[in-house]
Order: structure tokens, then sequence, then C-alpha cells
């Protein structure tokens, strides 16, 4: 009974990262990531690794979806710029 | 198993839950704001379990995470404001009750920690997980208009 919060939130990872697979759109995968993340770590927590689950919150709830919507934006800015001449 | 990882468990299953579905169906202007809510909601769940495996060194996650949490919301609305700005969203009724559930959430533990430092830090994030909730909600319906320069 007492693994009962590990069941709930390896459920919840699995779920996450499943839809982070399944949604096509950059942006919108960026708002997956940034939730899967926070759930790993409360899923490292719940395991008794605090210390790995606090890097995976600086990590996963911030810096990805920084990045990757940093390069969203500059793939398109590109694309915006180059398109016409094509 | 005692009753705040039971309260945990219920928390993550059912809040999470609903962010999870939140942030994967529906437009735009609803995923920010489950996104936003998600990181609120694990915060609590953080603080439950601190208190039900009795390590008060784990609050320091929750602290992290309500530091870190409306920073993630607001570098989405940052960089999404074009997009936002179309479609802005109005969802104050989520806010203020997650707000009021870690209201709760952290009165009880206070209580339960009875006065010492340890509650002094929990106010400290609750103070921090409140402030930083009702600001990321505010920038992501387009509260802070100097910002939209995307």
């Amino acid at each position: 009974m007492a693994d009962a919060v590990i069941i709930v939130a390896l459920l919840l990872v699995a779920a996450a990262a499943t839809t982070a697979v399944l949604v096509r759109d950059p942006v919108r995968q960026a708002l997956v990531l940034a939730v899967l993340g926070v759930l790993l770590a409360v899923l490292f927590t719940t395991l008794q690794a605090p210390d790995v689950g606090l890097s995976q919150l600086a990590v996963g709830s911030a810096l990805t979806p920084l990045l990757l919507l940093l390069t969203v934006r500059k793939v398109r800015r590109r694309g915006r710029k180059e398109g016409p001449r094509r | 198993m005692n009753g705040w990882i039971l309260a945990a468990t219920v928390a993550l299953g059912a809040g999470a839950g609903a962010t999870l579905w939140g942030v994967a169906t529906g437009p735009l202007r609803r995923r920010v704001v489950a996104q936003n809510l998600s990181t609120a909601l694990a915060c609590l769940v953080l603080l439950l379990l601190a208190q039900g495996y009795d390590r008060p060194s784990y609050v320091d996650l929750a602290l992290v995470l309500a530091l870190l949490g409306p920073v993630g919301t607001l570098v989405f609305a940052r960089l999404l404001a074009d997009d936002l700005a179309e479609d802005p969203p109005r969802a104050w009724g989520p806010t203020y009750l997650v707000v009021g559930a870690g209201a709760a959430v952290v009165t009880a533990l206070c209580v339960a920690t009875g006065p010492s430092r340890a509650s002094a830090k929990l106010l400290v994030v609750g103070a921090l997980l409140i402030g930083g909730n009702v600001v990321a909600s505010r920038a992501l319906s387009g509260g802070f208009s100097g910002l939209r320069r995307g």
C-alpha cells in the first residue's frame, strides 16, 4: 500500500512521455516536456532520490523549454526571412 | 502509509492527471495555463511528501520548484506572446483554486510542525508559490503589456 504513490507517479510519467511523443507541434511538445520534467522530479522524490530530483527540476522545468522555444523561434525567423526568396 | 502520503497520492493522481489532460488537448491558451498549474500542484505534492516521509530536507525541492515553476511559465509567456495575444488565456478560477489549496496545505503543515525554523521555511515556500503563481497567471493573460515585444 505504501507503494501507491510510486505507482501513481510512474503511471503519470508514462502517460506524459507518451503524450510528448504523440503531440506533433514543437511548441506544444515543449509544454508537455515541462510537465514531464516536473513529474519526473516527483517520481525521483518518491523513490528517495531527492538530489536527482533537484537537478531534474532545475533542468526540466525551465531550461529545456527555454532552449526548445528559442530554437523554434530562430528556425521560424530564418524561414520567414528566406521564405520569399525561394 | 500515513495521511500525508495519502493526501500527496490523491493530489498527484487527480491534480496532475487533470493538468496532463489539459496540457495534451485543447487550444494553446488552455495548455499554458495547465502547465502553470502543474508546477504549483507538484510543489504541493512535494511539500506533502516531505512531511509524509518525515524528512524536512525534502522541502528544498518544493522551494526550488516554487522558484523555477513561475520562471518556466514566464518563459512561455514571453516567447509565445504573439500566439497568446490573439487568444489570451483567462483562467482565474483554477488559479485561485490552486492558490487556495496551497494556502491550506502550507497552513496544515505549519500546524503539524509547530513554530520553528522549519515552519518559517514552509511559510517562505508558500509565499513564493502563491506570489509566483499569481504573477505567472497575470503574465499569461497579458497583464504586463510592456513585455509584449516578442
